[in-house]
């Protein structure tokens, strides 16, 4: 299976038509069967499109965001359901907030390729801002289908939090997906603590897509990569693809037969001592 | 049992002769430096050092009694308060077995290599054969070095008999000689299950004037749960020896300590055993490490050797108050109890794991292969 992440970069977003027309073009370009999107990307083409008032500071953007969120998320995602039915994939379509029970959630979807919502996943994890903004928390790490695969998809800050890989590995999570959104400039050995480090010790693939954008007057940059364990991929690395951060996307295929050899070889969750974790972690 | 004739129990008795207490102590009592007092520090500040050994089998056992004061007094002299050394730090004690790097040829083959004839002794048997002479004569060597000294030493961890199991240990002195406490591996490595070692299944978290200090040892490195239970019990120092059997890659010794300093967030001191022996070649590069915010280069790193298979000490001062003023004010940590509680209780109880009863060890030690780093 060929998977991709994409930054964003390039994409123009000046109108619906503009970014639908980029986008296509890059999922055609990336010839993957899983397409991630980054962080913030329902805020970010409500913004360029015009329906927020620019000039104001990330924290206020995303206040800003609460009014028009129930009339715009509904096209915001009809826009990517639509995309994924068109270009028969399973489409991440990045985050948007979103308001139930009187709590206000920061929020990823998945459009499988009859262009249904296959599944969400709401950031569990806040930072000190995001709570600051009265985020509330999600409670729930459940695996998606993804054709034979079971998919899971970490939000944001979610990917620091060794806890949320380890909940989704363990309930046998082949590969997860993250949306992330990190400022430009931001140091690099983030990413390695994050979702590479999420892969390391757990065995699944992780695909991340970061936001390179400027959004509420900050510049968010990241790479966008595909990883694997480090014994499966050249070099050791555990990278399959990785894009830096002027490329607009990374893409690469999936080898299920070296991950399998792999976790049978060094099967790291069957090496998990829960008699040790009793009375401390559950 | 094997290793129990007459034959083997006369050249133990020789052994510990050899190690004798008495022996041990003039040695290091003709070899000690008079230094200054260590500065005892404000409590919130401490000097580690990582000790990278380089691994030569010894046949005799002052010429390790040695080995080890020479490192520890490199270090001292670098204005050390706490020195940790590496996982399996008594496998340069084998060297007191004859034959033993013949035997090790034949029953560890390098790669592709089959070995030369079946073994009829265990690793475990070696394990408790040497244990009665290899326990006191850690114990001299280090709570004497650590007095004479008066720092703490985190002795390494050993490969070490417990009733009618064998443990890999780590182990702590204090400045006055004293043992402070013990932590047995509890993750083990694919190929220590096999040899039929059993993991412990207590994390301990040891409060110190230095500091809240905790050692698990190498794999425990590689488990995020391992740093998270101790963080949770207020460790503020974790240190982790290894000794990792695979060529170094920069990615794979990556994936141990560097990250999980990262989640907790502390401190930690990663000590390592490198160099070739009985057809294994030992990797690793010894360092201090901390929470990227506490850290020069933003790279997580305070100090770490440039070879990952000479000898070498890696030191660095810890600010403990900084570390407790970044928990205080995390600008991205967050905790989930409720997701926790409602999937981790159940969820662990899918992974059980079978522990190799005494005795059922495989005879035959396989190659390695890859190891995740620590």
């Amino acid at each position: 299976m060929q998977v991709a992440a994409l930054s964003l970069r390039g994409v123009r977003r000046d109108s619906l038509n503009h970014y639908r027309e980029d986008l296509s073009a890059l999922l055609k370009e990336s010839a993957a069967a899983l397409v991630v999107l980054p962080a913030y990307s329902a805020l970010l083409l409500a913004l360029e499109t015009g329906r927020l008032a620019p000039g104001e500071d990330f924290p206020a953007l995303a206040e800003s965001y609460r009014a028009m969120a129930p009339e715009w998320n509904v096209s915001f995602l009809e826009l990517h359901r639509d995309l994924a039915r068109r270009h028969n994939l399973y489409l991440v379509c990045g985050t948007l907030f979103e308001e139930e029970g009187g709590c206000w959630y920061h929020t990823a979807y998945c459009c499988d390729p009859r262009g249904e919502i296959s599944g969400r996943q709401r950031q569990t994890h806040l930072d000190r801002e995001q709570r600051e903004l009265g985020l509330s928390r999600g409670e729930e790490l459940e695996p998606l289908p993804l054709e034979d695969l079971r998919l899971g998809i970490l939000v944001a800050n979610d990917v620091r939090h060794p806890e949320t890989g380890r909940i989704l590995a363990l309930q046998g999570v082949d590969l997860v997906v993250h949306c992330g959104a990190l400022p430009a400039g931001a140091n690099p050995c983030l990413q390695v603590a994050g979702l590479w480090s999420q892969v390391q010790q757990n065995q699944f693939w992780g695909v991340e897509a970061q936001l390179s954008a400027s959004l509420g007057r900050r510049e968010f940059s990241g790479e966008c990569a595909v990883l694997a364990p480090c014994e499966i991929t050249e070099g050791q690395t555990g990278y399959l693809a990785r894009s830096g951060p002027e490329a607009p996307l990374a893409a690469a295929r999936l080898d299920r037969e070296a991950r399998r050899e792999i976790m049978n070889r060094y099967p790291l969750l069957k090496l998990l001592n829960p008699r040790a974790y009793r009375g401390h972690l559950y | 049992m094997p290793l129990d004739g007459w034959k083997e129990r006369l050249f133990r008795r020789y052994l510990l002769y050899k190690c004798r207490e008495e022996r041990v102590r003039r040695h290091l009592r003709s070899r000690v430096k008079k230094l200054p007092a260590p500065d005892p520090g404000d409590g919130r500040r401490v000097r580690a050092a990582a000790v990278q050994v380089e691994i030569k089998l010894f046949k005799e056992p002052l010429d390790y009694v040695e080995e080890m004061h020479r490192l520890t007094l490199e270090a001292v002299e670098a204005g050390a308060q706490l020195i940790v050394f590496p996982e399996d730090n008594n496998l340069p004690l084998l060297g007191m077995l004859p034959g033993v790097e013949e035997a090790g040829k034949a029953v560890i083959p390098g790669d592709g290599e089959a070995p030369k004839k079946e073994p009829e002794i265990t690793v475990t048997d070696v394990i408790r054969y040497v244990g009665p002479v290899v326990r006191p004569l850690i114990h001299t060597i280090f709570s004497t070095l650590a007095r004479w000294y008066r720092v703490y030493i985190m002795a390494g961890s050993y490969l070490l008999p417990e009733g009618d199991r064998v443990m890999n240990r780590a182990i702590l002195y204090g400045p006055d000689g004293s043992f402070i406490g013990k932590q047995d591996k509890v993750h083990l490595m694919p190929i220590e299950k096999e040899w039929g070692i059993s993991r412990g299944s207590k994390l301990e978290v040891f409060p110190t004037p230095l500091g809240k200090l905790a050692f698990p040892v190498c794999m425990d490195a590689t488990y995020f749960e391992t740093f998270r239970i101790l963080e949770k019990q207020g460790a503020e120092i974790v240190m982790i020896p290894i000794a990792n059997p695979e060529p170094y890659n920069y990615w794979l010794a990556l994936r141990g300590i560097w990250p999980r300093v990262q989640e907790a967030p502390v401190y930690g001191i990663k000590s390592a055993l490198v160099g070739r022996v009985l057809g294994f070649e030992f990797t690793g590069r010894a360092g201090v490490f901390a929470p990227m915010e506490l850290t020069p280069r933003g790279d997580g790193v305070l100090a770490e050797l440039e070879s990952p298979g000479k000898e070498g000490i890696a030191v660095a001062d810890l600010d403990l108050e900084a570390l407790q003023e970044l928990r205080r004010n995390h600008p991205w940590r967050d905790s989930n109890e409720q997701l926790y509680q409602r999937y981790f209780s159940h969820l662990y109880q899918l992974y059980p794991y079978r522990e190799a009863p005494p005795g059922a060890a495989s005879p035959r030690p396989s190659s390695p292969g890859a190891v995740p780093g620590s």
